[in-house]
């Protein structure tokens, strides 16, 4: 696929500790927050219908259940391979939001790692940063 | 003089307190980022667990290690160094992390099968959530179906909004809204404090 650029942001999965107890494995039944997966926003048609990043101007292609994306932080200029393992991030509900590292910056969320994912090529705590993902 | 000092080499003297090895500047931080640049993409394969980092709830601490329980049963030590970082709800001091905190850790594996640790994250959350209703520093949220108190912190909390820099000011979160919160959670409880929430304004 040809390089699409957006935000990148982090999620737990797996019934884990706190707010995480209750997230289950995710749509593909797999996901676990220090496994190096993503959620998609186009896993299934049911999950489209729930994360619409055409609303928000993003046309992605139908992606399911393990497939690999790599994603590069455009911070750092890490790079960290997962596979798919739950439908989101929620994009429309984003639309049009900015994130940037100085003059760096990308819109609209398209992509949502692990924790283990996401610390690969971030620091947890900065939550949400621009990327390309392939 | 052109020494190269591989980094779990490195981990493993300053975790085991070797004489000799300094951390921090002389090699380059341990900061998760730096430490990354180390480590091949190809060389983990995708979908399956990071064997260098670690998740779980803390069950002990025994001077610099952590012990914890992971939700899939793996028994984690972490061994914490001078040159770990370390946050709950800011950056903060490992004497901050206590029995009962979630963590997510990140390091390199030693031979005894301890994560020596490049970060350690006590109790960080990043929910995408509902704003259900707001009243007196408190964000009610509807995550996964499931109620959240989300407490904005006097001099700590900030607001992002549309990507604009973070401000203190978070009274422009409305009520019916989709927002992102990085907090930490308050351990035993359906509650967080806000470290940043971004929003639409």
């Amino acid at each position: 696929m040809a390089a699409l650029t957006c935000e990148v942001s982090w999620f737990c999965c797996g019934n884990s500790w706190g707010p995480c107890g209750t997230t289950g494995t995710g749509a593909c039944g797999t996901c676990h927050s220090g496994r190096l997966q993503h959620a998609w926003p186009n896993a299934s048609q049911a999950c489209w219908d729930i994360t619409r990043p055409d609303l928000c101007g993003i046309n992605l292609a139908r992606r399911t259940c393990g497939h690999r994306h790599t994603t590069t932080s455009r911070c750092t200029g890490r790079a960290v391979a997962t596979t798919i393992a739950d439908c989101g991030p929620r994009t429309k509900s984003f639309c049009g939001e900015r994130s940037c590292c100085g003059s760096v910056c990308e819109s609209n969320r398209a992509m949502d790692l692990t924790p283990a994912a996401y610390s690969r090529i971030e620091s947890l705590s900065t939550g949400l940063r621009p990327c390309q993902v392939t | 003089m052109s020494t190269t000092i591989d980094r779990r080499r490195l981990l493993t003297g300053a975790a085991l307190g070797a004489a000799g090895v300094v951390t921090g500047s002389a090699f380059g931080s341990f900061a998760p980022e730096d430490a990354l640049a180390n480590d091949a993409v190809s060389a983990l394969e995708p979908g399956m667990p990071d064997p260098n980092f670690a998740e779980g709830l803390v069950r002990s601490i025994d001077d610099d290690v952590i012990s914890a329980l992971g939700s899939d049963g793996t028994l984690w030590r972490v061994r914490v160094t001078s040159g770990t970082s370390v946050w709950k709800l800011t950056p903060t001091t490992f004497d901050k992390v206590a029995v009962g905190d979630g963590l997510y850790a990140r390091g390199a594996r030693l031979d005894d099968g301890t994560l020596a640790a490049d970060s350690v994250w006590a109790n960080i959350v990043n929910l995408k959530a509902h704003v259900v209703s707001i009243s007196d520093r408190k964000i009610h949220l509807d995550h996964n179906d499931e109620r959240i108190v989300a407490h904005v912190m006097p001099g700590i909390s900030a607001a992002v909004y549309n990507g604009t820099p973070a401000i203190s000011d978070v009274s422009m979160v409305q009520v019916d809204s989709h927002v992102q919160v990085l907090g930490a959670w308050i351990p035993g409880t359906n509650e967080v404090e806000v470290s940043t929430i971004y929003a639409a304004a």
